[in-house]
């Protein structure tokens, strides 16, 4: 693994910015690692065994992606919205798992790591960079009980909602009245009043000189065929 | 796991835990140790000590008792030139000075330590002189069974630049001192620096090798400071003229003589017109008027910190300024007062 100052770095310029937030997520993926015997997570021998739950969606979380490379399209970024500032790292091989949360405290013991430094956000960087991790974080062993369909590679199962038709992968369906239903279709869904609709330009595509892209590369955006409907 | 009995079934069974008498005024300790086997004498001054019931301890396999954990905490703790024992009284154990010296508290490690849940740590302020044996920290966890885990995790932080606690001894310097002033220098007055000087000297353990007199002539003030040095001086203290007047030169000289990192000015009152340099390696201090007139000034504070080998920078006198005004007490009770107790 890259030194410290290198990752965080690069995390920050991946995130868009350099935060608190930043430098306990790059110190958080480097302890997870070390914890469950991943050196160098990255590298292709490695990069299959990883798994890592965060546990917000926050700073953090992008620095813990980063620095392990565990993406969510790779399904071995996993993020479970509790709202807590944590992530697990679980070595898939090993079957070890370890839960590190950041403490609370390191907040308020900014101040006296970084005492000659007045300006809030400057204090709170550069004491997170000189806590040690036993004050930045707890660590727990933790069992993570993984299902087959949560796994990287390939679909497990595939199956058609009984009411809309949609194909549904990986055992995400509900089961009402022992028929498969989508989650849109059983109502449990973050959103409503789905309604189909055209769109302006809908035969573009990236691969063809259509009249759409000649409308687009041209800037002539009034002469459209189709309206929202 | 904690199981509570009636203090009357108790016999026979030992004590948890220590239990602490009160005498207002008179006493205060343990009445009964941990590991005490309860005979039937005991029940009634268990009752007037207000106790009806006692707890029996099973532990699970990851508690610990707090007798344990103390230990497991004092281990962290302690860092170069503590002593502690492995007794626990009531709970606590307590962290002595191994020889005389200066006591160095890791604030940092210290507030995160005590951040942790059901552990505490107390010490005396950085920077105070202790004595061989004296008490300059306690610890303990507060209840009396508690998960493994958090010790060990509090351990862990206090240990973190190898202890909380540690006592440096006071190195033992040939100090060189020079008193400037024209006015001292041709007999107009008689000079009340070298005496003031020469005791803070001595009292911390050091000698004073040589006192040279100089007037306010950055030539002769440097050729002063050359001889001290020449002769074999480890410290060198200057008084006088570190002021704004025209006739306060000494600054002048002490550049002139090589000197550097120079930090002029201190947050601390008595002794804002300080200064702390070092030529090759040998450090340099110099003391404003308020010397002759104080009994306390910054250089009582920076001076055993000196001795005890820690290089002091613009950052150390500017961390001064929080407790450090002097309160001009007519009786100074200096060093049971705030003064250059915030840092």
């Amino acid at each position: 693994m890259q030194p410290f100052e290198i990752l965080l770095e690069s995390s920050a310029k991946a995130h868009g910015h350099l935060c608190p937030g930043q430098i306990v997520g790059v110190r958080m993926a480097m302890l997870g690692c070390r914890l469950i015997g991943l050196s160098e997570p990255t590298r292709r021998d490695q990069i299959k065994k990883l798994i890592v739950y965060v546990e917000m969606d926050r700073c953090t979380a992008d620095a813990v992606a980063h620095v392990t490379g565990v993406k969510l399209g790779r399904r071995s970024l996993k993020f479970v919205d509790y709202g807590i500032m944590a992530a697990t790292f679980f070595n898939l091989e090993t079957g070890k798992a370890f839960r590190i949360i950041s403490t609370e405290e390191a907040r308020d013991l900014a101040a006296v790591y970084a005492p000659e430094i007045a300006e809030k956000g400057s204090r709170q960087l550069a004491a997170y960079k000189r806590m040690p991790d036993s004050v930045l974080f707890r660590v727990q062993k933790v069992h993570v009980n993984i299902d087959e369909c949560d796994l990287p590679g390939p679909t497990r199962r595939k199956i058609v909602c009984s009411v809309c038709g949609q194909m549904i992968r990986d055992k995400r369906e509900s089961m009402i009245d022992d028929r498969p239903v989508c989650r849109p279709c059983s109502g449990a869904c973050y959103f409503t009043h789905a309604r189909e609709v055209s769109w302006p330009d809908m035969n573009w595509s990236p691969g063809e000189q259509t009249p759409a892209n000649r409308t687009n590369r041209d800037g002539d955006a009034g002469n459209r065929r189709f309206a929202i409907q | 796991m904690l199981k509570k009995i009636n203090v009357e079934d108790a016999v026979g069974t030992r004590l948890a835990h220590d239990i602490t008498e009160i005498r207002p005024g008179e006493f205060k300790g343990p009445a009964f140790r941990q590991g005490h086997e309860v005979c039937n004498e005991d029940i009634c001054h268990l009752q007037k000590l207000g106790k009806n019931h006692l707890y029996l301890i099973d532990l699970a396999d990851d508690e610990i008792h707090e007798n344990q954990a103390a230990a497991i905490l004092a281990q962290g703790l302690a860092g170069e030139g503590i002593r502690w024992e492995d007794n626990p009284k009531e709970g606590k154990i307590g962290l002595h000075a191994a020889m005389d010296g200066l006591l160095s508290v890791d604030a940092a490690a210290l507030a995160a330590f005590n951040m942790v849940d059901e552990v505490m740590c107390a010490t005396l302020h950085s920077h105070t002189l202790a004595q061989k044996g004296q008490l300059v920290a306690a610890t303990r966890a507060i209840p009396l069974v508690m998960k493994r885990a958090p010790v060990e995790r509090a351990a862990a932080i206090a240990a973190q630049h190898g202890g909380v606690v540690s006592v440096k001894a006071l190195k033992k310097a040939k100090v060189g001192l020079v008193v400037t002033g024209s006015e001292v220098f041709h007999g107009l007055i008689e000079d009340k620096f070298a005496p003031i000087l020469s005791g803070k000297v001595t009292d911390l353990g050091s000698e004073v090798a040589g006192v040279s007199f100089a007037p306010d002539d950055e030539t002769l003030i440097t050729t002063a400071i050359r001889n001290h040095i020449d002769s074999g001086c480890n410290l060198l203290l200057l008084s006088g003229g570190m002021s704004v007047d025209p006739d306060d030169v000494t600054r002048k000289a002490i550049r002139m003589a090589g000197a550097q990192e120079v930090n002029y000015g201190a947050a601390a009152l008595p002794g804002a017109m300080f200064l702390v340099a070092s030529i090759d390696g040998i450090p340099l201090l110099g003391v404003p008027a308020c010397g002759l007139h104080h009994r306390v000034t910054v250089l009582d504070l920076v001076l055993p910190r000196i001795l005890a080998g820690e290089k002091i920078t613009k950052k150390e006198l500017a961390f001064i300024g929080h407790g450090g005004l002097c309160m001009d007490c007519p009786e100074c009770s200096y060093p049971h007062c705030p003064f250059g107790k915030g840092m």
